[in-house]
């Protein structure tokens, strides 16, 4: 299609352009003309071969607007047409529909049939494609996503990330023009991220429109132009550099600078050897001069106390659908012990057995083979008392506030002390809990927990586990979902349930979650534990991150870079804080090289 | 076995692609034979037709390539309301005025013929339910889906939109999977908040006070997962035009025919033995 273009260069003015909005109004059913309107008079064009990112906060309209351009909604008033159809034509939904693909957030949710390849076949079946050629595309999409070799695995088997490219695959089989993604990264880890952003690049070399809805701002940060919206209306559109430039217009969008950005900025301000560094992160640790000041900076010393063993794993394996002809290891021979008096971590990429670990740390799996310890209880005991088990160590699951079955946040919370303790200064208990939280009992102990906001029902999915008075509170994937303002708030919550002696485990793919939080970690990877130390030391080891399949965070990886041109920074830096007040107490002046 | 590895007890509607002779069959081959098997197990009145029925299961069974003793798992849980059926039935059918008695409690006599009832009617569910389970192993949902069109054909001449019909028990099938381990979170996330899942406790009261915290949450995500679904289906542009086509082209040969007439004609063994 793009040569095409190229070699007739006046036909594109003749086109219609791929997706145009004219003066679209959509307001969901059932609201009136008083309630501000989902997309309020959107008018924009979008050429063939774009590559467009929208940003914008819960609720600012940017899934409705993505549900126009493939006629899964209709607007209200206005119209849009895609390549000069009117989405409004029930005649022109085939085509619509197999020129704009959508590929949704949630893997589980888009997957139809039962087989991948039947999956991938899903799509060009609607369109009643001669099964020849069917067999075609479903080879091509499957081998363009890397899936083929799985064909004939059942779907619900796969890995998150591994589903999502089959989704991608059940689009692209249709041969669209166009791929929606919608917030089609936000459930995966950083290398499924990766994955999905490197499948949108291959697209759009290939020619075909990329739309994309994010969260992460160093993703919008790779388009070639940014739609940000706003309580349904459109309030920038244009080149990325330029809308991460304008503070007032980021924050007034409930928006930030991608991570990178931000730290460059401060250091810049810090150092005026480092004043005239790039703004793109890539180039700019290319830049980094060569630093000529005088050393005086001591390395932090760090030293754990020989503490008592909290929890002791020895050679764990774990066996799914154990005994079956679909049975799969998760866990293999795993060793490791975690320290009393350090928060712990683990951490991993999406598949390497860190959510199998967890259940075993309290309880709910029972070890196959090896031994699991956890304080005074050994988990192959077949008479252990397992209720004490995870009376001593609650586990917060992800997402926990889809478990919700209670009414009110008081019963909620109310719901496993009086299981446990029963009715006998049980609110006592949840009023603690809630403290502990900053959820105030009075206020909101009779509040409906669906209508909580997000942040809000995952401090009530906490405090609902804190009220069991675990010795050890364990927590997969505490900020999942979370907008970045309630995450640092979690946080602050964790860092102070901790000072208050209580021992903290976590497992999380957020590399933000487990630097905040954790003093040891250990990397797991495809089942297997890498290594355990200490966090920072483990961070700092950039072949052994790779090893884990994670990214480096940005923060270490400057630092290192900073450290290789000479700048006297300690080796444990993992905090943005900690590099900017190494930075400071080094004399600048003399960095020029 | 693993108390919250809800997955593991289903093999129904596992499909398991061991590439066997009965795999390679054309889907509606597939459906016809185990619908004769079916009708010919459940409506035998002769005990050799009965166990050669199970024979034939077994062979079946050895034909497909699956596990024998994964098979046999299907039969744990039925087994022991089957059971009860089963003694139930001896007593039903052993009449006083049968001579030949072979116990008696009381006034209540037990027949050889009771046995023999209670006796069949158990190896009758129990080839059933091994049957319907390798029907699972070797049809795939697209197939059962394909055969499915193809036998129904006859009714879309009429006007009546199969189409339909058939995506409900495709959509079904692939929500059974998911079910289950939606169950599975949803118990170990209230077991880790000190309910009793996976502590062994009997009763019924107990147990009914397990589940309702349970039921709750699996609507909600049921709901929300299938409200998405709808959506990604509608965007796949499912339903826009009247006709489907198939992946998989319709490869009936020699071999399916032939297939067909050995598996009509073992029914109709079984049958009239």
């Amino acid at each position: 299609m793009p040569e095409y273009y190229e070699t007739v260069p006046v036909l594109e003015s003749l086109l219609p352009p791929l997706i145009q909005f004219d003066h679209v109004v959509y307001r969901h059913p059932g609201t009136d003309e008083l309630t501000l309107p989902a997309l309020n008079d959107l008018s924009l064009q979008i050429e063939q071969g774009e590559w467009v990112a929208i940003v914008g906060a819960n609720g600012s309209g940017k899934t409705t607007f993505a549900r126009h351009c493939n006629a899964l909604l209709l607007p209200t008033s206005g119209q849009v047409l895609i390549n000069g159809k009117n989405t409004a034509h029930a005649a022109n939904l085939a085509q619509i529909r197999a020129r704009v693909g959508m590929v949704f957030q949630n893997p589980e949710d888009q997957i139809v049939a039962t087989l991948i390849e039947e999956d991938t076949a899903f799509g060009p079946e609607n369109l009643a494609i001669p099964p020849v050629e069917i067999r075609a595309r479903v080879n091509t999409a499957l081998e363009t996503v890397r899936m083929g070799s799985l064909r004939n695995r059942p779907t619900h088997l796969l890995s998150a990330g591994q589903k999502q490219r089959v989704a991608l695959a059940g689009v692209l089989a249709m041969e669209p023009e166009c791929v929606i993604f919608d917030e089609s990264t936000a459930m995966l880890d950083p290398r499924g991220r990766l994955d999905v952003m490197a499948e949108m690049q291959n697209l759009h070399h290939r020619g075909i429109t990329v739309i994309f809805i994010t969260h992460f701002m160093e993703e919008a940060a790779r388009a070639d132009r940014v739609l940000a919206m706003k309580d349904g209306n459109l309030v920038y559109d244009g080149a990325p550099e330029v809308l991460f430039m304008d503070q007032p217009l980021l924050k007034s969008c409930g928006l930030e600078q991608p991570s990178t950005l931000l730290l460059l900025n401060e250091i810049r301000k810090i150092n005026p050897a480092l004043a005239h560094l790039s703004t793109d992160f890539e180039q700019a640790l290319q830049e980094i001069p060569t630093y000529s000041g005088a050393y005086f900076l001591e390395p932090q010393q760090f030293s754990p106390s020989s503490a008592e063993a909290l929890i002791s794993v020895q050679s764990l394996d774990h066996y799914y659908l154990h005994q079956t002809p679909l049975e799969e290891q998760a866990l293999f021979d795993i060793s490791l012990e975690v320290t009393s008096g350090f928060a712990h971590g683990f951490c991993g990429a999406t598949g390497s057995g860190k959510s199998t670990l967890l259940q075993h740390l309290n309880g709910l799996y029972r070890p196959q083979k090896g031994e699991v310890r956890i304080g005074p209880y050994n988990l192959s005991d077949p008479n252990v008392d397992i209720k004490a088990v995870r009376r001593y160590a609650g586990l917060v699951f992800q997402n926990p506030e889809i478990y919700f079955f209670e009414q009110y946040v008081g019963d909620e919370i109310a719901y496993g002390p009086k299981m446990l303790y029963g009715k006998e200064g049980l609110a006592r208990r949840v009023e603690e809990a809630m403290n502990l939280v900053g959820l105030d009992f009075e206020k909101f102990k009779d509040r409906v927990t669906y209508t909580l906001s997000g942040g809000e029902k995952r401090k009530v999915a906490l405090a609902a586990t804190m009220a069991l008075q675990p010795r050890l509170l364990i927590l997969d994937e505490p900020t999942a979902g979370l907008d970045p303002a309630s995450r640092r708030n979690l946080h602050g919550i964790l860092r102070a349930y901790q000072q208050q002696g209580s021992e903290l485990i976590l497992s999380s793919h957020s590399m933000g979650d487990i630097t905040e939080l954790t003093q040891n970690l250990t990397l797991l990877s495809n089942g297997r534990a890498l290594r355990t130390g200490n966090t920072a030391d483990l961070f700092n080891d950039t072949a052994l991150i790779q090893e884990a399949a994670l990214g480096q965070p940005s923060v270490v990886r400057l630092a290192i870079r900073l450290r290789e041109r000479g700048w006297p920074l300690p080796e444990r830096v993992v905090k943005a804080e900690q590099l900017f007040a190494a930075l400071q107490a080094i004399d600048g002046g003399q960095a020029h090289g | 076995m693993d108390e919250f590895d809800f997955l593991s007890r289903i093999p129904f509607g596992q499909y398991i692609p061991t590439q066997s002779v009965l795999h390679r069959l054309d889907p509606l081959t597939k459906i016809l034979i185990f619908g004769a098997w079916i009708i010919a197990i459940t409506f035998t009145p002769s005990r050799v037709g009965l166990i050669l029925g199970v024979v034939v299961v077994f062979a079946a069974l050895l034909l497909s390539k699956v596990k024998v003793g994964f098979a046999l798992k299907s039969l744990i849980a039925p087994l022991p309301f089957l059971l009860i059926i089963a003694v139930i039935q001896v007593f039903l059918y052993s009449s006083a005025l049968d001579p030949k008695i072979v116990a008696s409690i009381g006034k209540v006599h037990i027949t050889l013929s009771g046995i023999w009832a209670g006796g069949m009617l158990l190896i009758r569910f129990c080839a059933l339910i091994l049957l319907l389970s390798l029907g699972g192993f070797v049809i795939s949902t697209s197939e059962l889906l394909q055969g499915l069109n193809r036998a129904l054909a006859p009714l879309q001449r009429l006007g009546i939109r199969t189409m339909d019909f058939i995506m409900v028990i495709q959509v079904t099938l692939r929500f059974l999977p998911f079910l289950a381990q939606s169950a599975e979170r949803i118990a170990k996330a209230q077991a880790s908040r000190g309910s009793d899942w996976g502590v062994k406790k009997k009763g019924l009261a107990n147990r009914i006070r397990q589940v309702v915290p349970m039921v709750l949450p699996l609507f909600i995500t049921s709901l929300r997962r299938s409200e998405n679904l709808a959506l990604a289906m509608d965007a796949r542009a499912y339903g826009v035009l009247d006709k489907r086509t198939s992946m998989t082209e319709p490869h009936f040969n020699w071999k399916d025919a032939s297939a067909i007439l050995i598996g009509i004609t073992i029914s109709l063994a079984i049958f009239l033995a």
